[in-house]
């Protein structure tokens, strides 16, 4: 391989930006810091002891941080980029111009406040990131992108294929969400809560909530009094304690939503999509074409309340895998790659074209489920509720407990109509789509050559009813909810169904090229 | 045969191979494999009736009847069990890749085109290579089934069909 020669002749001389070490020691502290954290509250007294382990585990960090920062350097050689770490046993990394997918950049607020970034340089392999540089200024930051996306250019045109990327071609602005979008973001998205939660946790963890602590606050409170207030004040004060509560949770889902979400902006480059935010870490990801698998459009109750709508991409590989494996647990927001956190209706369309341009939404011959799925559904409800809610009711109530059983079997049969009305696929050239669920809608559409291989599954239920379960799997769906699973679909159905859809897997892969 | 969706029926184009059964020297192996897992179990119950005993000495009709019932299961499950499965695991080899049906009671049917396949293993415990079998991993790029496996393949057999179902185009299937 020329690239291997490359690397011996060529000897990478650019270092990393010179507080590096700092990022380098912060990064692999992570994991330590709640152990500092926990030392610090747990053993007050014993407090030296804690520290001189938590030192002890440190130190060699820091030093390794530093090593890093003299030995590391990188370079761009004839055809790739070259990373060299170490002196004593070297690991010389070179990695194709032409291999390279993206070149993405996250900066936190300490990276902003002293003009550096980490940069992530991506390539198709999938998993991980390929390489991680933490960190570089920003003035290297470009160079490093200009000078790889360059040689990617003139590698591609030497090669005689057709140039990738004409001359700067115009960046073209799909979306852009402004304070009063962020807002309904928000209201909707309601993340406060997660929020409040987790400090509710920590504190009861620490043990603020001890009666001992408690009490003198209490008592300082004109609570105690309440009785003598009467009845209506004690409710209005208990109702307007909840409506705070509520009202806080959400002014602060609205601020996170403000801060993370700052300034939201995807653009498209070159057939590319490109999605910048974030306030106080500013994300910047490069989603390119050929790496977008699934979207999936999910529309909550709150979403149709405020008349929006959002919309994610599964992509193979890259960031959205690597921070799902639980890598780096300070960039939880990356774990869903978002085309739009929220948007209208009528943009949805347009943005899910920007992102599968093999799609075309026009015209959709939508197809249900087996014809008993309903009554099935229906029955899977009651055995449910039968066993999970009625039994312990039969114990606390007696025979109360029937009448309860019965009256919920009408919702049970609404649910399960709603079930079968909302569930609907459509199979069509190039794409799968399908749609679920009625009181969360969501729609996924997979382009067939996105498909990696399909099950179809039978339980003996299914069996007894002439049904099967198809499951197509594609790459970078990580979360469960992002499984594309259809049950209930009658067996024959479902059965030349996955014929096809294996059909369509097998068959080359025409949408290669990024350009469309 | 009443399983899923019948392979023979007509949405299939006439170029397709025959479907295959596995070697039935497998079943000796998995015999093993289910023994070992029912040995677990009847050792969990007997535990459990060996505390009632203990315990509850007025219980004693209770574990009997445990031990009368699980036994002859168990032992019925090791004899039946491996046949059963052997029946009911076939796979296909066609144009477009691999088709493997799984599964007794639940019952699967993989579809896994060549072009999907990232790479692949053969592999053999030591009481397969007494029996001459080996299982066949077809790994994808997915998230669900990143690992398909084939087991029960004479070892021949099982590197032939990987040979044959290497993709021979450099392509990027992701």
């Amino acid at each position: 391989m020329p690239s291997e020669q490359d690397a011996e002749e060529f000897r990478p001389e650019k270092r990393l930006h010179s507080l590096s070490w700092l990022f380098i020691f912060l990064h692999h502290n992570r994991a330590i810091l709640p152990l500092f954290v926990a030392v610090l509250v747990g053993a007050r007294k014993e407090a030296y002891i804690g520290l001189t382990v938590v030192g002890a585990l440190t130190v060699p960090v820091l030093l390794n941080a530093l090593w890093l920062q003299f030995t590391m350097r990188y370079g761009f050689s004839e055809s790739g980029l070259v990373i060299r770490e170490g002196v004593f046993f070297q690991n010389v990394r070179t990695i194709d111009y032409t291999r390279i997918e993206n070149v993405d950049t996250t900066r936190g607020i300490m990276h902003r406040l002293l003009g550096v970034a980490q940069v992530q340089i991506e390539t198709s392999s999938g998993g991980k990131a390929e390489a991680s540089i933490r960190v570089l200024g920003l003035q290297a930051v470009e160079e490093l992108r200009a000078h790889i996306f360059e040689q990617r250019t003139q590698g591609q045109e030497a090669e005689g294929g057709a140039p990738a990327i004409a001359a700067e071609p115009p960046e073209e602005l799909l979306l852009s969400l402004d304070a009063g979008e962020l807002i309904r973001y928000g209201l909707i998205d309601n993340r406060g809560m997660v929020i409040v939660a987790a400090i509710v946790a920590l504190l009861a963890d620490s043990g603020i909530f001890k009666e001992e602590n408690i009490e003198p606050i209490l008592r300082s409170l004109p609570f105690l009094e309440l009785p003598e207030l009467g009845l209506m004040i004690s409710i209005v004060l208990g109702v307007s304690f909840v409506l705070i509560l509520t009202l806080a949770i959400r002014v602060l889902s609205i601020v996170m939503a403000l801060v993370v979400f700052h300034d939201f902006r995807l653009s498209r480059k070159a057939g590319d999509l490109h999605s910048q935010y974030g306030l106080l870490t500013r994300i910047s990801l490069t989603l390119r074409q050929r790496r977008i698998q699934v979207v999936h459009q999910k529309s909550s109750l709150l979403h149709r309340l405020f008349k929006r709508t959002s919309l994610q991409v599964d992509l193979a590989g890259g960031i959205a895998a690597a921070e799902g494996a639980g890598q780096n647990s300070g960039n939880k927001a990356l774990r869903e790659v978002w085309l739009a956190p929220v948007c209208l209706p009528s943009d949805a369309e347009r943005l899910i074209l920007s992102a599968l341009p093999q799609v075309s939404l026009g015209q959709i011959n939508w197809n249900g489920l087996a014809p008993r799925a309903r009554a099935r559904r229906f029955r899977q409800g009651v055995y449910t509720w039968a066993i999970v809610i009625t039994a312990p009711a039969a114990w606390f109530l007696g025979w109360w407990a029937i009448g309860i059983f019965f009256a919920v079997l009408p919702l049970l049969w609404l649910n399960a109509s709603l079930y079968v009305k909302t569930t609907a696929w459509a199979l069509h050239d190039t794409f799968f789509i399908y749609k679920r669920g009625w009181l969360t809608r969501k729609i996924s559409i997979v382009p067939l050559n996105r498909i990696q291989s399909v099950r179809l599954t039978e339980s003996p239920f299914d069996r007894r009813y002439r049904m099967a379960n198809l499951k197509a799997d594609t790459a970078g769906a990580s979360a469960p909810g992002r499984r594309f699973e259809i049950a209930f679909l009658d067996r024959e159905v479902a059965g030349c169904l996955a014929v096809d859809l294996y059909r369509a897997a097998a068959a080359p892969l025409t949408q290669k090229s990024y350009t469309g | 045969m009443n399983g899923i969706i019948n392979l023979n029926s007509d949405t299939l184009p006439d170029n397709v191979d025959q479907e295959h059964s596995v070697d039935p020297r497998a079943i000796k192996v998995w015999r093993w494999s289910v023994l070992g897992h029912s040995l677990f179990v009847i050792f969990l119950f007997l535990v459990g009736a060996l505390f009632l005993l203990l315990n509850y000495r007025y219980l004693w009709p209770v574990a009997a009847a445990i031990c009368a019932v699980i036994l002859p299961v168990l032992i019925l499950t090791t004899l039946r069990y491996p046949k059963a499965y052997y029946r009911h695991l076939r796979y296909r080899v066609d144009d477009e890749g691999i088709r493997i049906q799984k599964g007794v009671f639940w019952r699967t049917l993989s579809f896994l085109p060549r072009v999907r396949i990232q790479h692949s293993d053969v592999s053999q415990g030591p009481l397969q290579r007494r029996h001459g079998v080996s299982t066949l991993k077809l790994y994808t790029a997915g998230s669900q089934f990143t690992k398909i496996e084939l087991d029960g393949l004479e070892y021949d057999t099982a590197m032939a069909l990987r040979n044959q179902l290497q993709r021979n185009e450099t392509d990027d299937a992701v």
